[in-house]
């Protein structure tokens, strides 16, 4: 399959939550604070007030569940979220991230599927976010 | 981004439930009543367990909520939740309305399955993200589904 870079994510977060052990699995919970997306067709910040549920399986294995709003350099607002799996046994960390946007411009965000290859950086994790053609 | 084939999917569809005009777009439902897989696994579609939830949004494209139960040759079961898009030039979306065969490179169809099995010989499907493109023949939706590496 033919895919072509979309961006790359950067997000800053707060001290987790650690909800614990619920009948789900074990729940973390990630606000976040901030950061930034660098690409050829966006670019801009991260808000703060999303988050990223993250539930630790049976399998040892961690369920993703981000949302987040992303502000472009020249004023859009997007939606985005992404769930995905991150399982460091076998150094795994993929996501499935989706858009919802208003601004004409950007549109074309909410037509396309994308994948996102996380990697795990001294500064925190960088998602590497792939448009499928 | 590297993939690797992982299988390829074929679902035979009934005909769809027009829910109609709902406030989030037009909601249609499409039974499955089976089909067949082949690849690093492969086995049967059951039917009752599967379903794709369509919505059609006001700017065309089509959502697609797909969840199917799969059983390999070998008895485990597997459940598969997909979630995807379709949208195309408007002729085309409407041949495919029609039912007429359709050059699958002339629309986009991609979606994003997931799995969960209890059975440990298939236990690398939970761990694995999947990408798939799919071919919408007049007799049923035909994905090829890549594990993203």
């Amino acid at each position: 399959m033919n895919s072509r870079p979309l961006m790359l994510l950067r997000l800053t977060t707060a001290p987790t939550e650690e909800v614990g052990v619920t009948p789900h699995g074990r729940l973390s919970i990630f606000p976040v604070t901030g950061g930034s997306f660098e690409g050829e067709r966006l670019r801009g910040k991260v808000l703060a007030g999303g988050g990223d549920w993250v539930t630790r399986r049976a399998d040892g294995a961690l369920e993703l569940d981000l949302r987040v709003t992303l502000e472009t350099d020249d004023g859009a607002l997007i939606y985005m979220t992404f769930t995905g799996v991150r399982d460091d046994a076998h150094r795994y960390f993929r996501t499935v991230p989706r858009f919802e946007t208003a601004a004409p411009g950007y549109a074309f965000l909410n037509r396309l599927i994308a994948v996102g290859i996380g990697d795990v950086r001294a500064e925190g994790p960088v998602h590497i976010i792939e448009e499928i053609l | 981004m590297t993939t690797s084939l992982l299988m390829t999917l074929q679902v035979n569809v009934m005909p769809p439930q027009n829910i109609g005009a709902v406030p989030l777009g037009t909601r249609r439902i499409v039974p499955i009543s089976g089909g067949v897989f082949e690849g690093r696994l492969q086995g049967t579609v059951l039917p009752g367990g599967s379903a794709d939830w369509l919505l059609l949004r006001a700017d065309g494209v089509l959502e697609l909520d797909l969840r199917v139960t799969l059983k390999t040759h070998d008895g485990a079961l597997i459940s598969m939740r997909s979630f995807g898009l379709r949208h195309g030039p408007p002729e085309i979306i409407a041949a495919l309305g029609r039912g007429e065969p359709v050059d699958p490179a002339t629309y986009y169809f991609r979606t994003t399955p997931r799995f969960q099995t209890a059975d440990p010989a298939y236990a690398f499907l939970n761990r694995l993200v999947a990408v798939a493109s799919g071919d919408r023949r007049p007799e049923g939706p035909v994905y090829t589904i890549h594990e993203l590496l």
